[in-house]
Order: C-alpha cells, then structure tokens, then sequence
C-alpha cells in the first residue's frame, strides 16, 4: 500500500466513521464523492443525512452531491494539512464538480485525522501501568479490571487494585469487576486520546462487560500516559471561537430618509446643486463639490443594468455569519431619472440569472413586509417582454 | 511635497516567509521575527530605534489595539509609538508616517512594522464589513468583483483579455517560484494559459481562483534615518524621493455607469507632474504594484502609467513585465503570491528598495535598477504611491 507522509490513503477513510461530528452535520443531506487517483487511491462515497454518516469503498459515484478528484499525495497532504487546500484547489490539482459549498463545509463534519504516533505499543502501556496508578484514588477501593486487547499487538492483563495498591497479573479472571475488549490499535488510540471512548462505545469498538459503574472510576485510578518520544513533536494548539453580537448604527437624516421612503415603496435620490449629479442613497454633501445637497427626488423605481456581478464565492454574511448561497446576482442598476455615475446597486432575481444582460430593463420586486432597510427590496427583476 | 525637509533612507528590511500555516507562533512571535530580521539588517540594535509604527487591520484579526500586545515581539516598551490602520494600504501608509516623522525632524531612526495573520479572525468577513453598515454590507462579496473582467472583456474583446490577465498571471507565478518567501508559487506554465482560463473555478464572473491573491499570514518590518545618519550607518540606503496618498469618497458610485478618474491614474498624474516624470515606463526600472487580482493588475499598469489604448496588454503580450523584460513588475511575484493584508503595501516598497540595493536575491532583476516605484491600494479607491531612488541629487521641481 502506498503511503504518503507515511500515511495511506486508506487510513484516513477508514477513521472518518471514528472522527465523524454529528454535530457539524446538523441539516446536512448530501454525498460527497471522492476519486483518489494514483498510487495507493479509490473512490470512496461519503453520505451524510439525519446526522449520521456512511463511508463505503465504491467505484459507484453516481449521484455525488460534490465530487472531488485528486491525486493521492495532495489528499493527504491536505488532510494532515501539510499541503494548502487552496493552493492545490486553485492550482487545479484538485477539481471539484458540483455543489463547492458542501466542499466548504466537509471539515466540520469529521475531527482532524492525526496519524498514530510511531512506537507506541500496547505493551508499552502495560509497562507503565503499576507507576501511574494513583493510589490517593483509590481508597477503600476493591477492584479488578481485565484487558482482553486482540490483534497482534495485544494481550490480556489484569488489574488488581486492594489496600491502595495495584498490581498487574497477565491472563484474565473471570471474577474481575470490568473487563475491557478492544483492538491494539484502538487501545493504543484510546490511551493517546485519539479515539473518543463514547465514540468507540458508540461504534461498539470497545466493549465493556461487567460493572458499567465502575466503569466510570478507571480513568482516574492512573495518571495519563506519556509517549517516551513526548517532546519531540509538539501538537499546535489552536483555539476555535464563534463570535457573534448584535449591532446598531444611526442612519443620519439623509440616508434615514431614503430608507423612510422604502417603506411606501419609493426610492429617493438627492441632486448636488453645483454639478448636478444625483446620489443614490442620498449622502449629506456632495463630496466632489463640499456643498450640501438638500434637493430630494424620487427616482425610477424601473432601470436599465449596468453591471451584473455573478457571484459563485460562498460568501459569509457578516451580520449573521451565515453563508450566502451561490450563484446569485448582484446588480448595478440606472434608475429612470438619474445621472449616468448614479447607480443602484442590490440584488437580482435568481430565475434571472444567466439570461440577462447589460442594458436589459429591470424593476424592484417589494417585500410584503417593509421596515426601512435594505431588504425591503427583495431583488430586481426582469420587465415583461 | 517635493520639498522635504530633509532627506530620509531605508537602512532596514526584514520579512518573515509568508504562509497559510504559520500556527506555530502567535502574533508577537511572529512579529518578532520581522523585527529581528530588519535589525540584522541595518546593523542597529533595539535600542536604536527611537520611535515605532506599527498596522494592520484590526477587523481581520478582531484584536483591539495589537499594537500593545505586540510590544513583546517588536521592542517598543517605552518607546515613542504610532498606530496605522487603512485598510490595504496601512502597509504602505506606515512607510509614508515613517518617512514623514524622520523628514520632519521629530525622530532620526523610526521602525514600521506591518503585518497580519489572516489565518486566525475571517478576512472576508472584515472587508465586507468595511462596507456602509446599512446598505452595502448585505450586498458587498469582500473585495471580489468581476466587473474589471467585464469591463476589460468589453474593451479588448473576450479572448484576448482573458488570455493577457491569464499571462499576467503566470508570469507573476514564475516571478514567486524565484522569491523564498512567497505563500503561493504553483509552478505554471505558460501552456495552462487555456486550460486555466477555462478551469479555475470561477468566484465572480471571469474573476477565477487562480486570478485572485491568498490570504496570507506574515510580518515585513523596515528602518528609516535621515540623511545624515543613513550614511553613517548603512552602505547601501534607499532615498524616498516623494509619496502621494490620494482617495475617493465611498462606495455608493464606484462602480456607476460613467467611471470617474481612478485614484491611481490621479495619484501617478499628480506625482510624475510635481517630480518631473515625463515617461514613467521608461524612468522607472522597477514597478511593485500592490496587484490583489491579475485583472487588476492588468487594468491599473495602464492607470499607473498612464499609457493609452492597449499598450499595457502588449507589455504582458510581449513579456515586457517579466523579470527580464524591459518594465520588470512584481519581481517578488506581487500581492498574487502573498498578501499578508497590513504588511502587503510595506513589502512593495520594502522589495522595490531591496531591488535598488541589489540583494533581492534569486528574484533580483539582471541589470541595475536605479529607479523603483511602489504602489498601495485599499479602502474602496484609495491609492499610495513611492518613488524610491538609488542616488541623492534628483531634480527638485517647484
């Protein structure tokens, strides 16, 4: 099996089910495609619905809501974030068909693949066992605990705990209080904290027969382990945080008053008395000339397209955070009675995307219920014939 | 302008590499490493330095007043110390206080430091933010905007225009791959020309991916000194010969239907005038454009140099822009290749000096450069403009 930066391909599908965030996938229906050419690659289909996820080994991609093709090394590189996403993206090494916001939102949906440290064995854990026990934990406390560790790397332990002290027999005792049933490599990532001990309950990796009760002491009858090689290479913490607060700014008289007029549905400029433009919204002064501009009109509401921007960038709404959905239109529009360096700028319909032009006739699309801001219009909209 | 009280020299420059992946160091760190560099550089020591300016743009980040936290990394304790913040071109802003501060008298050694970690805060979402509260911020896409593409596609016909913005491109890329500290050089080839104009994913109209700059973490700091002292202690200072900052009222009518004067062809118009420049393409040996996209890039070489027509399509055409072309631009390989937002503007100025001195490295021009120009751009239309030469003694125009 080829490797990359001593991970395979298939390692990092085969964890996903593990890392998988139910709670990055809230409202999410959708399948996500990979093709991973080269050396060591597959087409693996990722499904994500009711908060749940399947990973399934498939030449089958047929009905992806996103697919992604890249070679091997660039997947894992990005996925162990040795390679830039971006960079790969932009450069073409990676193409995406179909819906890019899914693509966006993928790295909520598992925690971060961290390849196994090198070295550790489940052995190597058993010979520390007895020092980190924490006797202070453990007062009065009776207890065996049985490891039933499967595959090559294992073995079966038993813990002893009486009189404040631990000692450790290897077999297992029928009679013992809990006995833990796992494979090496997921003890190994248990003990390293890599693997979420619900999660592995969850996915029925860890088994745990006898007293689920005491169950919940284990962790705190032994310190943490502590890779020999510790210190070599350092994890980068990094802090993740949502901010969100709510804002308010005066509108001033001028633009308090355009946005007044919304509300009855009308759309006001102001006329610079020394050069004659008109400004839309309204500002105080006239920036050009430094005079006030105290002369209202009201203008259009129908226009003529100037500029249509298409947008396919997800961008983020910063007042809610929320990203817009792509494509939409955003348009630039010369009311009827205005001055050609006065444009409106708003949004255009989204049915009309893609079949209107520069020059086209367009008229603002009210919504029901107006309070004098922005989205009193919904958008613009084509005229009929 | 053009009078000076006295003469003032970069005798400093350092620039950390810049980089998607810099969580190994938080912001004073990797201050400190710009600091460090700019010190070694000028031969000067810490306490030196008599006054520190330091920017960038705070709703990036969304740290208050960086400036004081990132006293540990810069050594400014106790130290007379000024706060920039304009947007794209607080990089470049800093240079021109510097510079001011120094002619002025006020101080001989100041240090400017600019810098932004883009990776930590959400950059799309503090420019969009710059955009008017009530209105323009529901509509605005960040900086992005395909209607330079539109406009160039009208004027030069869809081909050819989607072709030369697309070599622009490329021909910056190949200048990055030469410069160590670039966030992104991908190695392209001229022959992607088609396939790129037509893959790259598309952000707003024939705005694509590959047309736009990264978002970048890094730090450039620079030390100037007057005259007198730039010759006591640097062999080799670079003369800031004038500066011009020039902008617009907001956003309401940039992109109306009659487009008025751009700040950059007013800012260059105004700054040859008063300094003598009659042909710009042919005094300068060096241009550092502060380029966000390749259309932009494209579309202001005519604004900046005030060329007619489609001469600045035949200067990408016939690689004049290359770095061994006859109009080297973005030798570095420009803002395309890394944009650490508040220090992107220094970084011109920074590698349009390290041009004339003549230690760029594997990314400095084959022939002398005397010469260098050096441009900021941010806000909505807002436009710095440096001219840097080798040698005192230019001709003061009244």
């Amino acid at each position: 099996m080829a490797t990359y930066f001593g991970i395979a391909v298939d390692d990092i599908f085969n964890t996903m089910q593990a890392r998988f965030r139910p709670e990055g996938a809230a409202g999410m229906d959708a399948v996500l495609a990979y093709d991973i050419t080269g050396d060591g690659g597959g087409c693996w289909k990722i499904t994500v619905k009711d908060n749940t996820v399947k990973i399934e080994n498939t030449d089958d991609l047929a009905g992806f809501s996103v697919k992604t093709t890249v070679d091997a090394e660039t997947f894992v590189g990005i996925s162990i974030g040795k390679v830039d996403g971006m960079s790969a993206f932009s450069s073409g090494k990676m193409k995406v068909e179909g819906d890019m916001s899914l693509l966006a939102a993928s790295p909520r949906l598992f925690n971060r693949f961290t390849p196994p440290k090198k070295g550790v064995t489940v052995h190597d854990i058993f010979a520390t066992l007895v020092e980190r026990f924490r006797p202070e934990n453990a007062t009065d406390l009776d207890m065996t605990i049985g490891y039933n560790i499967g595959g090559d790397d294992g073995g079966q332990w038993t813990a002893v705990i009486k009189d404040g002290k631990c000692v450790l027999e290897t077999g297992l005792r029928a009679d013992a209080t809990i006995t833990q049933i796992v494979t090496a490599k997921d003890f190994v990532d248990l003990v390293l904290g890599k693997l979420d001990p619900m999660v592995a309950i969850g996915a029925g990796r860890l088994r745990i027969a006898g007293d689920m009760k005491a169950a919940g002491i284990v962790p705190k009858l032994f310190a943490k382990f502590t890779p020999a090689d510790a210190g070599e290479e350092q994890e980068l913490i990094v802090l993740k945080r949502n901010i969100s607060v709510n804002m308010k700014y005066s509108t001033g008289r001028h633009l308090g008053m355009f946005l007044d007029a919304l509300k009855e549905k009308k759309i006001i400029a102001n006329i610079c008395p020394k050069c004659g433009r008109y400004q839309l919204p309204p500002r105080e002064v006239c920036a050009e000339c430094r005079c006030r501009v105290e002369d209202f009109k009201e203008v259009g509401p129908g226009g003529v397209i100037t500029l249509i921007e298409d947008v396919y960038y997800a961008s983020p709404d910063p007042l809610t955070g929320e990203t817009r959905e792509t494509p939409y239109g955003t348009v630039h529009v010369l009311l009827d009675g205005c001055t050609p360096d006065c444009t409106f700028w708003h949004f255009l319909k989204n049915e009309d995307l893609g079949n209107t032009k520069e020059g086209d006739r367009v008229q603002p699309v009210w919504a029901e219920k107006r309070d004098g801001g922005v989205h009193d219009i919904l958008y613009f909209e084509k005229e009929n014939g | 302008m053009g009078h000076k009280n006295r003469h003032v020299g970069i005798i400093g420059i350092g620039q950390t590499t810049y980089s998607s992946h810099r969580e190994d160091v938080n912001q004073p760190e990797m201050i400190q490493e710009a600091v460090a560099l700019a010190l070694k550089d000028s031969g000067l020591k810490i306490d030196d330095i008599e006054c520190v300016v330091h920017g960038n743009m705070e709703l990036f980040e969304m740290i208050h007043q960086p400036d004081i936290w990132h006293v540990l990394g810069d050594g400014g304790y106790g130290k007379d110390a000024y706060r920039i913040t304009t947007g794209g071109t607080t990089g470049i802003t800093l240079v021109a206080a510097a510079d001011n501060l120094v002619a002025s008298g006020m101080y001989d050694i100041v240090m400017a430091i600019g810098f932004e970690k883009l990776q930590e805060g959400h950059t799309t979402g503090g420019i969009t933010n710059m955009a008017d509260p009530l209105w323009g911020r529901s509509l605005q896409t960040g900086a992005l905007t395909g209607a330079t593409a539109k406009d160039m596609i009208n004027e030069f016909g869809e081909d050819r225009a989607r072709r030369a913005a697309m070599r622009h491109r490329i021909t910056l890329d190949k200048h990055a791959k030469l410069n160590p500290n670039s966030h992104r050089s991908f190695g392209l080839e001229y022959d992607q020309v088609e396939d790129l104009m037509d893959n790259s994913p598309k952000l707003v109209g024939e705005l694509r991916l590959i047309h736009m700059c990264s978002q970048s973490d890094g730090a450039c700091a620079m030390i100037f000194a007057s005259e007198k002292k730039a010759k006591e202690l640097s062999k080799h200072p670079v003369w800031i010969r004038d500066h011009i900052t020039v902008h617009r009222e907001e956003t309401f009518n940039l992109f109306g239907h009659d487009v008025p004067e751009l700040t950059h062809h007013y800012a260059a118009r105004k700054l040859f005038e008063r300094n003598g420049i009659k042909v710009p393409r042919e005094y300068f040996d060096v241009f550092e454009m502060y380029d966000p996209s390749s259309w932009w890039g494209l579309d202001w070489l005519r604004e900046f140099l005030l060329l007619e027509g489609d001469e600045h399509l035949r200067m990408i055409e016939n690689d004049d822009i290359s770095i061994n072309g006859s109009f080297p631009l973005n030798p570095s390989g420009g803002v395309i290749s890394a944009n650490p937002i508040g220090a992107t503007a220094m970084v011109r100025v920074a590698e349009a000096a390290m041009q004339i001195r003549g230690d760029a490295g594997g990314h400095q021009i084959p022939r002398e450069v005397k010469h260098a120009l050096a441009s900021g751009f941010g806000g909505t239309m807002w436009t710095v403009l440096f001219m840097l030469e080798k040698e005192l003694g230019w001709e003061e125009i009244d």
